[in-house]
């Protein structure tokens, strides 16, 4: 009896702590809201740059600003791009979230859509910075249906598929260009006996599956959605994209595969990959490429030496063909989130409009050059711009290329020029791939592995 | 009212109430209460921003009329029945093994101990470093050098061999432990049963059956159980060396935290996840050690 009473008087005891506690921090921000708005202000700003020389880089940003902004503290917070989701799921029900977040436009986008993103805030900055200023597509692809702003684009990457131009000169082949273009190429190069593969699709259930396989059905005409937003997944062009990638997935290196396959490519043991424009600084430096080589151990292994005119030896088809044209990437933005105390959101709108200026905005992009574009215009001609040992490698007419691309950059949730939300969220479900893996891998056949993702989409709905 | 005076009893209940006081409150914020507010939670729909929707059991229904968490029970119960077994006759065969005098036991026995000790992150890699397809050794060994096999093979990423795969890397990993526990074990048995049992004119076998084994019986009976808890939740092991291997913990992680989440209907996954394991170690506790 008397422990029972004592469970009682416990389980109360925490109740009751916990309610105080909640109840205390709702105080917390009620006053913080009301109090003025020259007091100093600490936001939180998560970045998806978690490698440690670009942390010092940004630090060096936010010291600058900090020096003439000196009632405004931004702490840095870097968050693995795979990670933020959750950790803002996290955040929201701590009451703990980050005052500005930077993501690719997907994420800011299913952040919008579940409610956790300022749109006024955003757009706020975006009419200061001038909305003419921004590509028009890169401005779309963060906007809701309706046109709100649920992030503002920062900088962006163009994927393309890279070659072994020198491989394809000596077989005669001819740029991988076209759907067959590939696959004869892929085929030609597979030889798996002395341990070289034709190509690499992603294979495995992540991210990068869908975004070599998002280029190749959109080449062929294929959708997730139609501009009203219904679901247009289950045609005959999905089926024949699905099964050329298919095809192209059994030239790949053994067994399922991600991006970080792309070392074999480094090692001149691949003839074809898809890729971001961020391969640009490995293919250009030496040391960039030996940093990524896992085999600089087993020296004896075939083809392991690094290749000092890789990079000479590469080319990128930014544009698939089929029976139309298509070319991927991603933009990444940065998004105020709706934290309840508007003292932290202005200032971090300030910060971002420091982050825009040119001197501030080609420091950032050049923490990852080729990898970060601009996603403003008239920044990729400029002598600073250009400034870059990487950049100058590759030249003003190659970079002006994929700058280019970024003005139009496609995903499958833009349609004729609408938003569709629903298909953000597909890609933050991660079904494509799934279904991807289970086709490739898993060996379901054709028609069950579109079926099963068909299923897993309208249960989104 | 005059105070009565407590008795030595009461007195002795009071004093031992005050001294686990802490150790309650520590137990009820850090497990209890986490506990509850998971059950709490496995009954409401729960958005990103923090709003929750009561919806009752439909989170349940939801997990249990789904196939995919069917196929992960029938994973996970073959994955902790394959494990623990393997895991326990490995143990079992090294101690035996190790409780024999040869030259340089001490080091020997200490050696066997690395998997265990070796954070798992640095294992996993390993392995991964070791099995790559293309720039592994273990490849090379087989195809280049041995000619064993004329191509090659994912032998870790494989959905084929990928569940093989993680039951092998588990007992290798945990069996040092098992092996620790009955080598103490083994080193308490009184030397003098033995002995009688020669004089009786027993064999090795006939000593193992009817002395060693009973010995351990208590030993064996609560690793079984501690290993079967155990990898009955193992997450991380699983989750890194392998992404297609959805053992319950796994599964959980996919639905609560990937894509769009699912916090409500991951709760209610742990919840069924909780009780089945509660429910078979009451069943094991009971029938098997008779406790």
């Amino acid at each position: 009896m008397k422990f029972v009473k004592f469970g009682i008087c416990t389980a109360l005891l925490l109740f009751s702590t916990t309610f105080i506690f909640a109840s205390g921090q709702n105080e917390m921000v009620e006053e913080s809201k009301s109090m003025d708005m020259m007091e100093p202000v600490t936001i939180e700003y998560w970045t998806s740059q978690t490698q440690t020389d670009r942390q010092s880089t940004i630090q060096l940003l936010i010291d600058t600003f900090e020096a003439t902004n000196p009632n405004i503290k931004v702490k840095l917070i870097a968050v693995d791009e795979n990670d933020v989701t959750s950790q803002m799921a996290t955040a929201a029900n701590s009451n703990t979230l980050p005052t500005l977040v930077e993501g690719a436009a997907t994420t800011m986008v299913s952040f919008g859509a579940d409610g956790l993103v300022d749109v006024d805030a955003n757009a706020d900055v975006i009419n200061s910075i001038g909305r003419d200023k921004f590509f028009d597509g890169a401005l779309k692809i963060n906007e809701s249906s309706n046109g709100e702003a649920y992030g503002i684009p920062f900088h962006g990457w163009l994927q393309g598929l890279w070659y072994r131009t020198d491989w394809f000169e000596e077989a005669g082949l001819e740029p991988p260009t076209t759907w067959e273009n590939i696959e004869k190429a892929a085929k030609y190069f597979y030889n798996p006996s002395e341990n070289t593969y034709g190509i690499l699709v992603g294979t495995k259930s992540e991210n990068f599956t869908e975004q070599c396989f998002t280029p190749i059905a959109q080449s062929n005409g294929a959708s997730l959605y139609d501009k009203n937003g219904n679901l247009t997944f289950d045609t005959p062009e999905m089926k024949e994209a699905l099964e050329f990638y298919g095809r192209l997935a059994m030239y790949n290196p053994p067994g399922p595969q991600t991006w970080r396959a792309r070392d074999y490519y480094l090692q001149g043991k691949m003839a074809m990959f898809f890729y971001s424009t961020y391969i640009m600084d490995d293919l250009a430096i030496q040391d960039a490429a030996a940093s990524s080589l896992t085999s600089e151990n087993f020296s004896d292994l075939k083809g392991s030496q690094f290749d000092p005119e890789l990079a000479s030896h590469t080319a990128m088809v930014p544009t698939i063909t089929n029976t139309e044209s298509a070319s991927y990437g991603t933009i990444v933005s940065l998004s105020i989130i709706d934290q309840g105390d508007s003292k932290k959101t202005e200032a971090a709108k300030k910060f971002i409009e420091y982050l825009y200026q040119p001197n501030s905005y080609i420091t950032f992009l050049h923490m990852a050059p080729g990898g970060m574009n601009p996603v403003i215009k008239g920044i990729a001609d400029t002598d600073e711009f250009l400034d870059n040992p990487v950049l100058s490698n590759y030249g003003k007419e190659a970079l002006a290329e994929i700058v280019a691309g970024m003005q139009d950059i496609k995903s499958f949730g833009i349609v004729d020029g609408m938003k569709i939300e629903k298909a953000d969220q597909v890609t933050a479900q991660q079904i494509i791939p799934q279904m991807i893996y289970k086709y490739t891998q898993e060996g379901l056949d054709i028609d069950s592995s579109m079926d099963w993702a068909i299923n897993e989409i309208n249960k989104l709905n | 009212m005059a105070v009565r005076k407590l008795t030595l009893q009461e007195k002795d209940s009071r004093l031992g109430i005050k001294l686990v006081l802490p150790s309650v409150i520590i137990i009820a914020l850090l497990i209890i209460y986490p506990i509850f507010y998971n059950i709490y939670l496995s009954f409401f729909d729960v958005k990103m921003n923090g709003d929750a929707f009561f919806i009752g059991l439909k989170n349940y229904a939801n997990v249990l009329t789904d196939s995919t968490f069917w196929s992960s029970v029938g994973i996970t119960f073959f994955f902790v029945i394959s494990t623990t077994f393997l895991t326990t006759v490995m143990g079992l065969v090294v101690a035996l093994v190790m409780n024999k005098k040869f030259p340089l036991r001490g080091l020997v026995r200490s050696l066997v101990l690395l998997p265990y000790v070796a954070p798992v992150i640095s294992t996993v890699y390993s392995w991964q470093f070791f099995f790559d397809p293309v720039n592994g050794i273990f490849m090379h060994v087989l195809v280049d050098v041995l000619h064993i096999s004329q191509s090659r093979f994912n032998l870790i990423s494989d959905p084929k061999y990928a569940l093989w795969v993680a039951v092998v890397f588990s007992m290798w990993k945990a069996f040092p432990f098992t092996y620790l526990m009955i080598l103490s074990r083994l080193q308490t048995i009184d030397t003098t049963l033995y002995e009688a049992a020669e004089i009786d004119g027993a064999g090795a076998i006939r000593k193992f059956w009817s002395i060693t084994l009973p010995e351990l019986f208590f030993v064996l009976g609560s690793i079984v159980l501690l290993r079967f808890i155990w990898n009955f939740n193992k997450f991380e092991e699983v989750y890194l060396l392998t992404d297609n291997v959805k053992v319950l913990s796994v599964y959980t992680y996919f639905k609560a935290f990937t894509g769009s989440l699912d916090l409500g209907q991951g709760s209610a996954l742990v919840v069924i996840q909780f009780s089945l394991l509660v429910g078979l170690i009451l069943i094991y506790v009971k029938k098997v050690l008779k406790w």
